[in-house]
Formats: structure tokens, C-alpha cells, sequence
């Protein structure tokens, strides 16, 4: 699982990968349908024959994009989180102040079995996702950019106004992001008075926190539903499923059908990376999302008949983060010094050579959405070359002192710089190790600790438990998103109803530690609730607090950013064509399988 | 009786046990002679200790890595390749074997110690006390190990090889103690343990000379396929990723090899993943031959020859 793990990883906390292709050789043309598509769902290793056809259950056969469908597929834009393709709802319309999203259903989408799709499915579905918790729909009190009210206009429009009291600006992706479901076939997941015990979870006394505890209490009863058999709004429905791979087939009720090329679809079942890297070197494969491999695996794919990797941007960044709490990392020298000694050059060459580029240096934004947000900002970073007499003399100023050539603590205690990773995530194994032996080399003793998974590592990161770990950040594309991944939850400041609050280390999973107010540039300043401020703020509004913040990550260093990730789609054209090389459409949302969008657009065709 | 004949014994005993040692040891040169694969198991067996003991001597604490040469195929300059680190992978077998085989030392000693204890005392002792340990034994027996190691790797980290080789040995005693009871019982019902008895040695004395030395082929023999036992169950371990990192770990090579180089699909990888493999391949070739000329060595009727 390796690497996929991450790969996982990062579509769970941000954006995503994968999709399809493929296809048996046929004569079928982009309109006519015909041809297998044969493809993996990066997100999700092992298949689970028996797994009900249920978006919401982890291992359901419900491939997003395929055989499930969303109201939009919301776009991989650089700054825009709000962007999206049409899915189930053919257009909206946002209100000029972000209240209020009306949606426009396709005409004449109609689920598998004949049944149109109507304003209620959407209706009943968003009640589904409540029970799920989803961003736009949400009954924690105090979270931003939540519905209060789904109307349904008609048949085929809806319109949800967002709560004014707490806005976000991605309420429309929010909205946008829900899977439909078929209401004649979910219907009785939801009790009759669900609205009503809705509407009475978002008061603050007894009553709404029982309403809660009912409307969570059914989210399990969602996980497990199984419906007797796939009804599907998507361009594929479920035909079967075995131990080694699932079968889809085209869905003749899709409102696109005429455009979509392949007959079928085949997922086939993996459990780690490097079979994956078979099927693909095989060129089994019409379409896979982002996987590492190490070079040489990579080379050997690109020499496959047919495949080509497609690069394209992807919003997250992995850092070494420190825990502030636990000396000497407490002191700002040390992990500047440390900053000037890691090479992230080599260590990208080591560890991500095909899946990275090196960070070019801290700022908390992966340096694409960097040129965006904070072009003028960007040069003026101090870039942390690798230099080590510079780091001598942080090292110095921080107390720390030499002997024998090895960096002691200021107390002459010996100092181990401990990093921790989760087992499966090889790439950044590979990457501790690369730093444990620059660190080696520069005289402070270093070591790499394993975890035996990401929950496990995630959990004890939490509590404080290790000095050094790996984290992901510069989640974009939304500002606010990308900031609360140094300033937020972890390292102190939790936003609720738009307040900010700051927790002392060790306390409210703060367990980066840093200070609450840091001097940036010679003035104080407390970068969590600048980062809150991102959270209600217009795209212009927040460019300059983001400068402030880059520039107070660039100098505060609360985690080093070692490399930029970069999004590869592997795709053969062998049997179909007219693979996107857009940046914004090579990635889709969490869990979304791009290959699925483009099919059901058109956009990929049977080769003649 | 035995006050008088037991000194003029042990007396004469002197002269008889020095010759009997000089007489093994021609024994034993005989025997490996016969067949020069056995000498080439013992040359092989030693060749592995003097690699864990002096081995990691021969390099720094810390595996020099070139960037530009991660996962090279097989070279004049590095026999088995390079790993992902661009490190040499013949030394990093080397350097890894320290743990590998000290853990698997200290598993086979307390396999063989545990269990032979055990099984002499439950064997000779029979009655009660054979009934009590040996149902332990089968319930110890029953536990499936692995699982168990999967579930202990949660909480215990295994950063030493004296831990690892603990748990590996305590897991591994129950085969033995059990053969080594049922080798007991067979034996003391034999004449010469009758006799001793009825000469009225203590029982310290008849198990220490009379039954130890007809089993100590046996042990000896188990004590080295302990050793095998060990190295697959915590290369096993690393390979599985439940244990702690540790690059120069064989195990932890393989699955660096299979899961993170691609050697099952690019030959560049291969050296990476064979050179660990080949290690265990031949240090269970080693222990095959040795056992091979213990058996003989330890064979009555084949020293008499």
C-alpha cells in the first residue's frame, strides 16, 4: 500500500485523483457507446464484492462520477473553490451576497430503473448528507457556510440559502459537493419528521442537542443501507461484482448517453501500489489517478504502448512540522537552522521524484496557488538554501552548543532530532531518511520512528506524542483551508461561529505549540485569527492577509515545506482519446473519479 | 556402594573425558571431511558471526547515500546495487545482519533452554507436575504466533534484538519442551537410567549425565532450526511493516525492495531485494549442512565407525 496510503491520504484531507479508459478494441465512435474502459479507483484499495451499491459506505461499489452522481463536479481552479462542472444540476445561480444558491436540475436526467430525477432526490439527498456532516450541511453548532433552508421551487429547481450568521465563501462548493440519491429507493433511510428534527437541532438548548444526536445517530443507519440493487443517475450502472474487479455498465437513461464512448467500465480490484504499477506497465489500463512509483516503475510505464502521464497541479504540500511544546524546537533558531540544513532538492529527488517539486520555500501555499495569491510577496522569502554556516549560527543563537562535532543542547544534553512517519507512507520514510542522513552529515543525530498507520500516527501527533512528524498543508484552493493547516486546529485556534479562540499546547489538539502572537517583520501579530479572518473573506480581501501570513510562516517556521505535490493521471490511447490536460479538470473534488467527469461530458472518445 | 566406586570412577573419569574429547574432535574433523559441504556449512555459519560481530565495524554509524544513484542495478562498485537512498545494499546486509542474527541467537538459546527444562523435568518428574506444565504447553501451543506478534508490535516497539529474540523464543518453546518430554519418558525407562537409579545417583546426576547428553543431538539440532525459525519470523515482521523502521533491516529491505523500489518490476531493484533474500538462503543453507554433520557427530553408532 506504500505510498498509496498517502496518495489516500491526500484525497481525504484535500482534492483527488483518478478515473478511468480503456476498453477492449471496438469500432464504436465518441457517440455511439461500445468498448471496455478499464480502470482502478485510486481512493480505494480492495475491492468488496459484497459492499452495497452506497455512496456513503466506505467500501460501497459506488464509484463517484460512474455509477453515483453529484449536483456539480467542483473544479481544481488555483484560487477559486467555487468553480465546478455540471453534474446533476445542469446550472446555478449564486445570490451577489453568497445567501442564497438556486439550482437548475438537468432536464432530463433520469435514474437507471426510468424514474426522472427530481428536486425532491436532491431534497432528500442533502438530508442524507446531514447525517453525514458535510460541509454546506452541517448541524454543528457554529460551523461556517451552512444551508438553513432547501426549498424545492420545482420539479427540477431547488434553492438553498446559506446561514448569514457564519457564511463561508465556499458555501457554493459546499452545496455543489453532495452526492444525489434516488428518494424511491433511500426513502425510508429518513424518518418522515426529519425536517422537523433538523429544524430543531439548530437551537442551543437540550432539545436541539438531542435532535443532533438523532440526526448523527442516523448517519450510521446510512452507512449500512443497501439497496437490493444499483439505481444510478451517473453514466454507468453496477452490473456486478467479484473478488477481482467491478463491472459497470452503460446506463441507456443517462442524459448524456449519446456522448458517453466506453459500453463498460471495469475497475479492477488492488491492494497496494505495486500492482497497480503492473497493470499499468502491462498498459492494462485505459485510466489511473495519482499513484508513486519510484523513477525507474515510472519510466517503465511511459515505455508501455499507448500511456502517457498528464501532470497537473495538485493543492497539497507535505512539510516536517514541529511540536513547539518540546525543546529545542520551542525556539525559532533551531528550526530555521534546521531549514538551512535539508536540502529539498535531494530530498524530493529521493523521495517523490515523480509525484513532487521542491517546495521553493515555506509559505504555507503550494507555490503554484502561490504565484496566484501572493506574487509580490513570494520573492521577498527568504528561501532557506541549504547553508549550513547559516545554520551554525541559528544553531548558536538558540543556545545550542557543538562538541565533537555533534549539536548538543544548551544544556550539553544530547539532542536527536526523532521524526516520525506513518509505515505505509514510503515516500515519506524515504524522505526522513534522506534528512536523518543530511542532518547526520551536518552533526545532529537524527532517527526515523514508524507508526503502524495514519489513523495511528494522526492520533498520536495529536497528543503531543512526537517531537518531528510530516503534515500535510497548503490544502487550497480555499484561503482559509490552506492557512488552518499551520494556523488553525492543531496549532491552537479553533474557529467556531466565526469566533476564534486560542487553546494552550497540549489542549484542544493543539499540539504544534506554537505562541498565540508572533513577531512578524517586527510586529506582533496572532496569525490564527488572521487565518480565521479568511474564513468570511472575498478573494481580494484576502490576499493581503495571506501575504501576512506567508510572511509569518516563512519566518515563524511552525513546519519547513519540503515539496509542492504534483497531480499524475496515467492514461492509454491505445483504445480511447481526448484526455483533458487541463489543470482544473485533471482533479475533482474529494473521492471524485475524474475519468468518470470527462466520460459523462463527452470529452473522452472510443478511438476509430 | 557408590561411596567407593564413585570417586574411583570420577578419578579415572579425568583421563577418559579428555580422551573422549580429543576422540570428538577427530570425530568431528572425520565427519566434515567425509563431506565437504558440511565444512562448507561450517565456513558459512562462521562467515555470519564474524559478519554480526565485526561486520558493522567496517562502516560508519550512518550509510553514506548518493542522491543521483537511488536503486542502480548491480555494479563493480556496488555488487548488490543501491538502495532507494542511493546506499550500498551489500552493506547495509551487513550492517542489518547484527540484529538479525543476535535476535535469532538469543530466540534459539531460549527456545532450547525453556524448552528442553521443561521437558526433562515434566518427562522425568511425570505425575502431577507433567500434567500441569504440559497442558501449558498446549495451550501455549495453540496460540497462533504470528497474530499474537502483530498485536504485541502495537504496543511493544522491538527496538532491540534482545526483546525481539524474548518474545521469538518465549513464543517458540512449546515443539521442544513437548519432543524433548517424549524423548524423557522414552528414555527413562531405558537400562542405563534404571541401573543409575538403582545405583542410587541424584537425580540432578542422571539427568545432567545420563539423558542431557543422547538428547543433546536433538537440542542441538533444534537450537539451530530455531535460528532459521527466528530469522523468517522477524524478517517476516519487518517485511509485514509492523515493526519498527529500520533501513539495514533485512526484512525491512524486502519490503522496501518489493513496495517502494519495484524490484517485481524493474531489474534495476533486483540486487535490492536479492541480496537480503540470499542472505537468509544462505545462512539456512549453513544451518542445514551444520545440522547435517551434528547429526553424524552426535550419533553414536556412527562415531564408533
Amino acid at each position: 500500500m506504500k505510498r498509496l496510503a498517502a496518495a489516500a491520504a491526500l484525497l481525504g484531507l484535500a482534492a483527488t485523483v483518478t478515473a478511468c479508459s480503456g476498453g477492449s478494441p471496438t469500432k464504436s465512435g465518441s457517440g455511439g457507446g461500445g468498448g471496455l474502459f478499464t480502470t482502478i479507483d485510486v481512493n480505494r484499495p480492495g475491492l468488496d464484492a459484497s459492499a452495497p451499491a452506497n455512496p456513503y459506505n466506505p467500501k460501497g461499489n459506488s464509484f463517484p462520477a460512474f455509477n453515483s452522481m453529484k449536483l456539480g463536479w467542483v473544479k481544481n481552479h488555483l484560487t477559486d473553490p467555487n468553480q465546478a462542472l455540471p453534474g446533476i444540476a445542469a446550472s446555478w445561480e449564486v445570490a451577489p451576497d453568497n445567501s442564497a444558491i438556486t439550482l437548475k436540475l438537468q432536464p432530463n436526467a433520469k435514474w437507471s430503473d426510468g424514474q426522472p430525477v427530481t428536486a425532491e432526490d436532491v431534497k432528500m439527498s442533502i438530508g442524507i448528507a446531514y447525517t453525514q456532516g458535510s460541509t454546506a450541511f452541517s448541524v454543528t453548532p457554529g460551523a461556517a457556510g451552512v444551508a438553513s433552508d432547501v426549498t424545492v421551487v420545482d420539479d427540477k429547481t431547488l434553492k438553498i440559502t446559506q446561514e448569514m450568521a457564519n457564511p463561508s465563501p465556499k458555501f457554493v462548493r459546499g452545496v455543489l459537493d453532495t452526492t444525489v440519491l434516488p428518494s424511491h429507493v433511500w426513502k425510508d433511510v429518513l424518518p418522515a419528521n426529519f425536517w422537523d428534527t433538523l429544524k430543531a437541532a439548530r437551537g442551543d438548548d437540550a432539545a436541539a442537542e438531542k435532535a443532533r444526536a438523532d440526526i448523527t445517530a442516523l448517519g450510521q443507519k446510512v452507512l449500512t443501507f443497501a439497496p437490493p440493487k444499483d439505481v444510478s443517475a451517473g453514466p454507468f450502472v453496477l452490473e456486478r461484482v467479484n473478488p477481482g474487479e467491478a463491472l459497470l455498465v452503460k446506463n441507456k437513461n443517462f442524459y448524456n448517453a449519446a456522448n458517453v464512448a466506453p459500453a463498460q467500465v471495469k475497475f479492477l480490484n488492488y491492494t497496494g501500489n505495486e500492482q497497480i504499477w503492473n497493470y499499468l506497465t502491462a498498459g492494462k489500463l485505459d485510466q489511473s489517478g495519482f499513484i508513486a512509483a519510484p523513477t525507474d516503475v515510472m519510466n517503465r510505464i511511459k515505455q508501455a504502448p499507448g500511456n502517457e502521464v498528464i501532470k497537473g497541479y495538485s493543492p497539497v504540500a507535505v512539510s516536517m512540522a514541529f511540536n513547539q511544546s518540546k525543546k529545542p524546537y520551542d525556539n525559532v533558531h533551531v528550526r530555521r537552522g534546521l531549514a538551512y540544513l535539508i536540502n529539498r532538492d535531494e530530498v524530493t529527488k529521493v523521495a517523490s521524484p515523480e509525484g513532487g517539486t521542491p517546495a521553493v520555500t515555506t509559505s504555507g501555499i503550494h507555490q503554484k496557488a502561490a504565484q496566484a495569491w501572493i506574487p509580490d510577496t513570494l520573492p521577498k522569502l527568504d528561501p532557506y538554501k541549504p547553508d549550513p554556516a547559516k545554520a551554525e549560527a541559528e544553531f548558536k543563537q538558540a543556545g545550542l552548543t557543538k562538541k565533537d562535532g555533534k549539536w548538543a543542547l544548551a544544556d550539553g544534553t544530547p539532542w536527536k532530532v526523532s521524526m516520525h512517519a506513518p509505515s505505509g507512507f514510503s515516500d515519506w520514510l524515504s524522505a526522513q531518511e534522506n534528512i536523518k542522513s543530511q542532518l547526520v552529515k551536518n552533526g545532529i543525530d537524527a532517527e526515523v520512528v514508524t507508526t503502524t498507520d495514519y489513523p495511528l500516527y494522526l492520533e498520536e501527533l495529536a497528543a503531543g506524542k512526537y517531537d518531528v512528524g510530516f503534515w500535510l498543508m497548503a490544502l487550497g484552493p480555499a484561503p482559509y483551508d490552506i492557512f488552518q493547516r499551520l494556523y488553525g486546529a492543531s496549532n491552537g485556534w479553533t474557529n467556531v461561529a466565526g469566533k476564534v479562540t486560542h487553546a494552550a499546547p497540549g489542549k484542544n489538539g493543539n499540539w504544534m505549540g506554537g505562541p498565540e502572537e508572533i513577531e512578524v517583520d517586527g510586529a506582533k501579530i496572532n496569525p490564527g485569527e488572521l487565518t480565521g479572518k479568511l474564513n468570511t473573506a472575498t478573494a481580494e480581501q484576502a490576499k493581503p492577509i495571506m501575504a501576512q501570513l506567508a510572511t509569518a510562516a516563512n519566518q515563524d517556521l511552525p513546519v519547513i515545506q519540503l515539496w509542492d505535490y504534483v497531480n499524475n493521471q496515467f492514461v492509454n490511447n491505445t483504445r480511447f482519446t481526448g484526455w483533458p490536460h487541463d489543470d482544473e479538470i485533471l482533479r475533482l473534488g474529494t473521492g471524485v473519479l475524474p475519468a468518470g467527469v470527462w466520460i459523462q461530458l463527452g470529452m473522452v472518445k472510443a478511438k476509430q | 556402594m557408590s561411596a567407593t566406586v564413585i570417586p574411583e570412577t570420577s578419578g579415572g573419569g579425568l583421563s577418559t573425558a579428555s580422551a573422549m574429547r580429543r576422540n570428538f574432535w577427530r570425530g568431528v574433523w572425520r565427519v566434515m571431511r567425509r563431506k565437504p559441504s558440511r565444512l562448507a556449512g561450517a565456513v558459512i555459519l562462521v562467515g555470519f558471526v564474524f559478519m554480526a560481530v565485526f561486520g558493522p565495524m567496517f562502516y560508519p554509524d550512518n550509510l553514506p547515500g548518493d542522491a543521483d544513484a537511488i536503486t542502480r542495478p548491480p555494479s563493480w562498485e556496488h555488487w548488490f546495487g543501491t538502495d532507494p537512498q542511493g546506499r550500498d545494499v551489500l552493506a547495509l546486509v551487513i550492517t542489518g545482519s547484527r540484529y538479525v542474527l543476535l535476535s535469532a541467537a538469543v530466540t534459539a538459546l531460549i527456545t532450547v533452554v525453556f524448552g528442553t527444562g521443561l521437558g526433562l523435568f515434566s518427562g522425568f518428574k511425570r505425575g502431577r507436575w507433567d500434567t500441569v506444565l504440559m497442558r501449558v504447553t498446549d495451550m501455549k501451543l495453540t496460540i497462533p504466533g504470528l497474530p499474537l506478534l502483530l498485536v504485541l508490535a502495537t504496543v511493544w516497539k522491538f527496538g532491540s534484538p534482545l526483546q525481539m529474540g524474548l518474545v521469538l523464543g518465549l513464543l517458540g518453546w512449546g515443539g521442544v519442551a513437548r519432543a524433548v518430554r517424549a524423548q524423557t519418558l522414552s528414555l527413562r525407562e531405558r537400562g542405563f537410567i534404571e541401573a543409575a537409579r538403582g545405583l542410587g545417583l541424584s537425580t540432578g546426576h542422571i539427568i545432567g549425565k545420563e539423558l542431557l547428553p543422547s538428547m543433546a543431538p536433538y537440542i542441538a539440532m533444534n537450537m539451530l532450526i530455531a535460528v532459521t525459525g527466528a530469522v523468517y519470523a522477524q524478517v517476516g515482521l519487518f517485511f509485514l511493516g509492523v515493526l519498527p523502521y529500520e533501513s539495514n533491516n533485512w526484512g525491512v529491505m524486502l519490503n522496501l525492495a518489493v513496495f517502494q523500489a519495484g524490484a517485481m518490476i524493474t531489474p534495476y531493484a533486483l540486487g535490492y531485494l536479492l541480496a537480503p533474500l540470499l542472505a537468509i538462503l544462505l545462512l539456512t543453507l549453513g544451518i542445514v549442512l551444520v545440522v547435517d554433520a551434528m547429526d553424524e557427530i552426535f550419533n553414536p553408532r556412527l562415531r564408533e565407525e
